[in-house]
């Protein structure tokens, strides 16, 4: 009998949709460095991008391939959100500290060259060395290489989480669902889309779940054939994230230990030896190279802790939601925070009907219990977020746990809704749903002032000026000799290190940012500039220069600008043979005279 | 790898794209063939190498292929750092080898040749194929339009002013520069001061994202170092300082 023809179903048409929805957003994000505050254009956008996608999800007559094609769509579509915010550089903290170590690896032709910014980040350098292989074979910048391979990496997490869904349910219609639910985590609109280590490693640690889910579905004599794909993604996402690498292990030993639980059996299908080789690998990679990430993450938890503790005894008043760091950042406006909640929900709504599906249904299914494990300690994460040092640890949490709760919503999202008998109802409704949690996502992971780009390069008769920062760093890049080292704020020191391709030192290690803040120098800076080997001092004026999120832009008439007072800058024309070789008004460099 | 298509397919695209990307010297054409050389072909041929005789679905092979290529390059770039270094050569040759012993091993491993997998993809129709270059197009236009600057007119310009030896001549020569990031064309009056008694002025109309360069030599016949003051005036403020900043020129063979 001859096999139905293939068709495309309406993917044509959705296609379609989502092009003008990506034009929409990137047309927002245009009038928006233009002065313009085009918010319902750019939510319009997003809907106009996921809302087709899911209505189409919904039905019952797409075919597999029809629903793989539109989960890829939905999501490179998203990420096209990402790179049409801020193309064609990056404006993301971590981004900036990532493509310099890219573009050392492309210069240096080898790995693990220092960060002066993030020092651990060249002890994972999967991502980096990925991206320096399209740079050094096409000549392409960075920006362009990271975004193909992250792009890359998104279509990898669309499709594995698809796989991975249908091999756990059964059905590619909850796989597209539970697929396309994912794409409203927190993160995934920007957090989990810039050029950034995780980017890479969690779609790798989806491909490793899948590929381990099919060797157990597979008969036994092919099942060691998908020993090469889950090794090799293992060994990559030890080299590429440290957390990405223990999650991986925790959640094989978990699989383990709940396929022992199901069977009362460590023989095959059980994944025990793939949990060892994670854990035995990304020990060995922490304790024999990354030895540092004890120093970068130890603080970062127990201040974590110590924040859950001292909010829960009351010692400490909880933070509140939506609020930025500084008095500076406009406030989230009352309808955005009341979608972000909403959002919330409404996934906790989907909870009760998915959790008694999985039970139902899926109660022998070792995946499904932990899918059903890490949904509800998703919501245990978000109390994490009235913790004032423990927000982030929660939000970046969120992007793992959210893979259980996308499959248990899409178990919920899945069932035959027929409001008054109509299905079409039900399927109206669940799309609605689909879009208030990709929205109120997005607003809950990023903040409100940003999801719109700012002017960083700016069209002025017909010409292109840049902002203070941006010529700052293209000005270093250009005129000062390679191997300078300067000292500046957090926002200046990322953009000199890319584009600037300088070694710029900032923050509290070593202590660049007492220096440049007090009005007066003490006896220990100077030392302590000599010995860091600081040539050249960025004294920068403007105080959004600290935010990493926020200080790349233009200046605005009519912003409140606040400056730090003049001293902090004027102090190191003070110092002997220290002198101001460049001004561009708010931002000063002096450079330091080299000791004798 | 004889009468196994998708193989010899795969060796071939690998190797003709391997030399092209390294032979083609213009960004975007090379980047046509590096793309499937790097995201493609290796985890393609490690996944055909890995399931030998069996055949995968579609949406498997197409996961594999790009998962297990990000992890060859990952971890190849880890290899190439301990086996002589990383540049295009050395990348070039390594996803090539990948491939081709990948592919052999393919071979070895499926035995008899049973024809390659035979994957039906849909074929669109005349309004689907329309519909799908319009998706195509917006996402261009919209990635155009994110990479073009635009009018802010908000924005608040500004002008650079800086000062710095000149590369090579051990200190004797300066260079000072002014480049506008204003909004507008604006006149400008530049002062240097070289020492306690020769000032030099330039007057100067620069457009947005103009520039322009003074350069300057240590007074003959002087000894020791001379300071040097850079000041820069606009033409509609002629009496306050807009910019002013600081350098030195050293007589000929003294460093600083």
């Amino acid at each position: 009998m001859a096999r139905p023809k293939p068709t495309t179903g309406l993917l044509a048409p959705i296609a379609l949709a989502a092009g003008l929805g990506l034009l929409a957003c990137s047309l927002a994000n245009a009038l928006a460095r233009g002065g313009s505050d085009p918010m319902l254009l750019y939510w319009a956008g997003v809907l106009l991008i996921a809302l087709p996608v899911f209505w189409r999800l919904t039905s019952r007559e797409a075919s597999l391939g029809e629903r793989l094609a539109l989960v890829c769509l939905l999501g490179l579509s998203l990420y096209g959100v990402k790179v049409v915010r801020d193309a064609p550089l990056f404006t993301f903290s971590d981004e900036l500290v990532h493509a310099f170590n890219a573009d050392q690896i492309a210069h240096h032709g080898e790995l693990f060259r220092a960060n002066p910014i993030l020092a651990v980040t060249p002890n994972y350098p999967g991502l980096e060395g990925a991206t320096s292989a399209l740079m050094e074979l096409t000549g392409i910048s960075s920006y362009w290489a990271g975004v193909l391979v992250v792009a890359a990496a998104r279509l990898s997490l669309m499709i594995g989480l698809f796989l991975l869904f249908t091999r756990i349910s059964g059905s590619p219609r909850t796989a597209g669902l539970g697929t396309a639910i994912y794409t409203a985590n927190f993160n995934f609109l920007f957090w989990g889309a810039q050029f950034s280590y995780e980017s890479l490693a969690l779609p790798l640690l989806v491909v490793v779940l899948m590929a381990v889910a099919e060797r157990g579905a597979s008969p036994r004599q092919w099942a060691h054939e998908w020993a090469v794909p889950i090794v090799l993604g293992i060994a990559a996402i030890v080299v590429t994230h440290h957390l990405t690498s223990y999650a991986t292990a925790v959640f094989l030993a978990a699989l383990a230990v709940v396929y022992w639980a199901l069977r009362r059996d460590w023989r095959w299908p059980n994944p025990w030896p793939y949990a060892v080789l994670a854990a035995v690998l990304a020990v060995g990679w922490l304790l024999l190279v990354a030895s540092s990430t004890f120093g970068y993450l130890s603080p970062v938890l127990s201040e974590a802790f110590e924040a859950i503790f001292n909010t829960a005894s009351g010692e400490a008043p909880p933070r509140g939601l939506f609020q930025g760091k500084g008095p500076s950042i406009p406030a989230t406006p009352l309808p955005a925070r009341a979608i972000a909640l909403l959002a919330v929900v409404v996934l906790a709504a989907a909870m009760p009907f998915g959790l008694k599906r999985l039970w139902d249904r899926y109660r022998r299914e070792p995946y499904a219990l932990i899918f059903a494990a890490a949904a509800i300690s998703f919501f245990a994460t978000l109390l994490l977020r009235l913790a004032p040092a423990a927000w982030e640890t929660g939000n970046r949490l969120s992007e793992y746990l959210f893979i259980g709760l996308a499959f248990v919503a899409a178990l919920a999202a899945a069932r035959e809704w027929r409001p008054r008998g109509q299905r079409w109802l039900g399927r109206g409704a669940l799309t609605a749903a689909f879009g208030v949690i990709v929205v109120g996502g997005a607003i809950a992971g990023w903040p409100w002032d940003l999801q719109l780009s700012s002017p960083m390069r700016v069209s002025a008769e017909g010409r292109t000026i840049s902002s203070p920062p941006l010529a700052l760093a293209e000005w270093a890049r250009r005129e000062i000799p390679p191997r300078a080292r300067f000292g500046a704020t957090i926002a200046d020191a990322r953009l000199l290190l890319a584009p600037g391709e300088h070694v710029a030192l900032a923050g509290k290690t070593p202590d660049i940012e007492d220096i440049l803040e007090e009005n007066a120098l003490s006896d220990w800076e100077l030392p302590l500039l000599r010995r860091e080997g600081v040539r050249y001092v960025v004294a920068d004026r403007r105080q959004i220069a600290s935010d990493a999120t926020r200080g790349y832009f233009f200046a605005t008439r009519g912003e409140d600008e606040r400056l730090l007072p003049l001293a902090t800058v004027t102090k190191f024309g003070q110092l002997p043979g220290a002198r101001r070789v460049y001004s561009s008004g708010d931002i000063s460099v002096y450079e330091l005279e080299r000791p004798e | 790898m004889r009468g196994h298509r998708d193989l010899r397919l795969v060796g071939a695209l690998a190797l003709a794209c391997a030399l092209l990307a390294l032979a083609i010297p213009w960004t975007g054409p090379s980047l046509v063939f590096a793309a499937p050389l790097l995201l493609f072909l290796p985890g393609y041929a490690v996944t055909a190498a890995a399931f030998g005789r069996r055949q995968l679905e579609r949406p498997q092979m197409l996961l594999l292929a790009i998962a297990l290529s990000l992890a060859v390059l990952t971890l190849g770039s880890l290899l190439l750092n301990y086996l002589g270094g990383i540049h295009p050569l050395s990348w070039a040759l390594l996803e090539l080898l990948v491939v081709l012993a990948s592919c052999r091993v393919a071979a070895v491993r499926r035995g008899n040749p049973g024809g390659p997998p035979r994957w039906r993809l849909p074929r669109p129709r005349g309004v689907e194929a329309a519909m799908l270059l319009g998706a195509a197009a917006a996402a261009i236009v919209a990635l155009v339009l994110s990479a073009s600057a635009v009018p802010a007119g908000d924005a608040l310009g500004y002008t650079q002013l800086w000062i710095l030896p000149k590369a090579g001549s051990g200190g004797s020569e300066a260079v000072v520069g002014v480049r506008s990031q204003e909004q507008r064309s604006a006149d400008f009056d530049l002062r240097i001061r070289i020492g306690t008694e020769r000032v030099l002025r330039r007057s100067f109309r620069l457009a947005p994202g103009e520039g322009r360069q003074v350069r300057l030599r240590a007074p003959t016949g002087g000894e020791g170092e001379v300071p040097v003051v850079a000041t820069l005036l606009r033409h509609n403020r002629p009496f306050a300082v807009y910019r002013r900043v600081r350098g030195s020129l050293s007589s000929p063979g003294e460093t600083r």
